[in-house]
């Protein structure tokens, strides 16, 4: 290394032998320029650009999870308010089932009385009107006898030349 | 002939003084700190980095361009290299990691995409990474940082370190000084991996940008030398391949550095645990 430095202050001019990187005489204040670049670099990159970019990273990735996981909360909820809504719309129709089911029951119900009511209408109508008949019927029947036995009593007394009895007539139309 | 360009692939990493300023004596070492072009590019890289960052350091949550790139670097120390290998605990580390290999990363690729201005005589771009005094620096400065980190976190049993467990103790005679000096030949290949690739990449650069000129010049000379243009344009082709190549040592060697780096704080801090 002295030698090295010795020859080259010696000789200026001279070309060094070898590897210019051997000469010596540039050593010391290469390194001590070097660590003083490096430590300006190093106190640079440990107080304002590590922190900064990482922290740059960092917020990020918790941002895009943060984000994620909002994004699953939300749909979640979303999820739950769909539950619900088809769950309400489900009772909604069982609810409006149940009243139509009633309407329908109900209007049968009516139905059928005011038939029955009418039927029984209609059932004392035929009865009175039966009862009419039967009695206009006796009624008819009550002279036939009558007229039988006046034209009985007439085919008595063309006959016999005698009127009969009514006494008689009765006793001939019972036999 | 006389007048060609000598053909001298070291002469771009002579260092010659621009500005002189005064000399430190620290017992018998003279530090010389006049700003040399080694000094100059060192200074230059260092306030790159620190531009960079200060425009593209922003905390949006979109990043444009500039934050994304700034954001990748980072995550090749932090989720690549430091996260996977060390763990949670290395996170306190990523500064000295990343600084490392942003200083190597600007240092490199300085030296490769600058040389552009070569081709026009301005000699503006030096590639300090290829001074074994600025990579043995680091070397030492990362490998000694990391094994003082040891006996401070785990106390003088840190030198079980060289005495691997589970050994019948005879073996122990061997073991203890060949891990002794695979441990400590680490600062040696660590300064010399990084002074070798970009040393070497820059004199066959060199050595074809200097062909290109050179046989150029023969062709010029008319006649049947016409003919030493179409080396000339091989040089010209090749120089402009190993560009590419050259961009993608100066990343890798950086990254490398890097790894290494982590690799070791990883014995330090992970000590004892599957070791």
């Amino acid at each position: 290394m002295a030698t090295e430095t010795q020859e080259s202050t010696a000789a200026p001019e001279a070309k060094p032998a070898g590897l210019p990187q051997f000469d010596f005489q540039w050593w010391p204040g290469q390194i001590a320029w070097f660590l003083i670049m490096f430590l300006v670099v190093l106190v640079f990159v440990r107080l304002f650009a590590a922190p900064r970019v990482g922290g740059a990273i960092d917020a990020r990735e918790g941002k895009i999870s943060g984000d994620i996981a909002d994004a699953r909360r939300l749909k979640d909820e979303a999820e739950a308010q769909a539950a619900a809504a088809a769950a309400e719309t489900a009772q909604a129709r069982a609810a409006a089932q149940r009243l139509a089911g009633d309407a329908r029951a109900k209007a049968q119900a009516e139905v059928a009385a005011k038939l029955a009511q009418e039927e029984a209408k209609l059932a004392e109508k035929a009865g009175v009107a039966e009862a009419r008949i039967a009695q206009s019927r006796d009624a008819a029947m009550t002279h036939v006898a009558g007229i039988a036995a006046e034209a009985a009593g007439a085919i008595v007394g063309k006959l016999t030349g005698r009127a009969a009895t009514p006494a008689e007539l009765t006793a001939a139309r019972g036999s | 002939m006389a007048n060609q360009p000598a053909i001298d692939p070291m002469h771009q990493f002579l260092i010659h003084k621009i500005v002189e300023l005064p000399t430190f004596h620290v017992g018998k070492l003279a530090f010389d700190m006049s700003i040399t072009n080694s000094v100059a590019s060192m200074i230059a890289g260092a306030a790159i980095l620190i531009l960079f960052f200060i425009l593209t350091a922003r905390r949006e949550i979109v990043p444009n361009r500039g934050q994304a790139l700034a954001e990748s670097l980072y995550n090749i120390i932090d989720r690549v290299l430091v996260g996977p290998i060390i763990g949670p605990e290395g996170k306190p580390y990523v500064p000295y990691i990343f600084a490392l290999f942003l200083v190597i990363l600007v240092l490199n690729l300085m030296s490769v995409v600058l040389a552009i201005f070569n081709v026009g005589g301005l000699e503006l771009t030096f590639a300090v990474t290829s001074q074994l005094a600025v990579t043995a620096t680091l070397a030492v400065l990362t490998f000694f940082s990391v094994f003082i980190l040891g006996f401070v976190k785990h106390g003088p049993k840190f030198v079980t370190l060289f005495a691997p467990s589970g050994m019948p103790w005879p073996m122990l005679f061997f073991m203890v000084p060949i891990e002794m000096i695979s441990y400590f030949v680490r600062p040696v290949t660590l300064a010399m991996r990084l002074f070798g690739n970009m040393l070497g990449g820059h004199v066959v650069m060199s050595l074809f940008g200097s062909f290109v000129v050179a046989l150029g010049i023969v062709a010029l000379s008319g006649g049947l030398a016409t003919l030493a243009f179409i080396p000339s344009a091989l040089s010209f082709t090749m120089i402009v391949a190993l560009t590419g190549l050259e961009l993608v040592v100066a990343i890798l060697q950086a990254f490398v550095f890097a790894a290494l780096a982590t690799v070791y704080l990883n014995e330090v801090v992970n000590f004892g645990h599957g070791h």
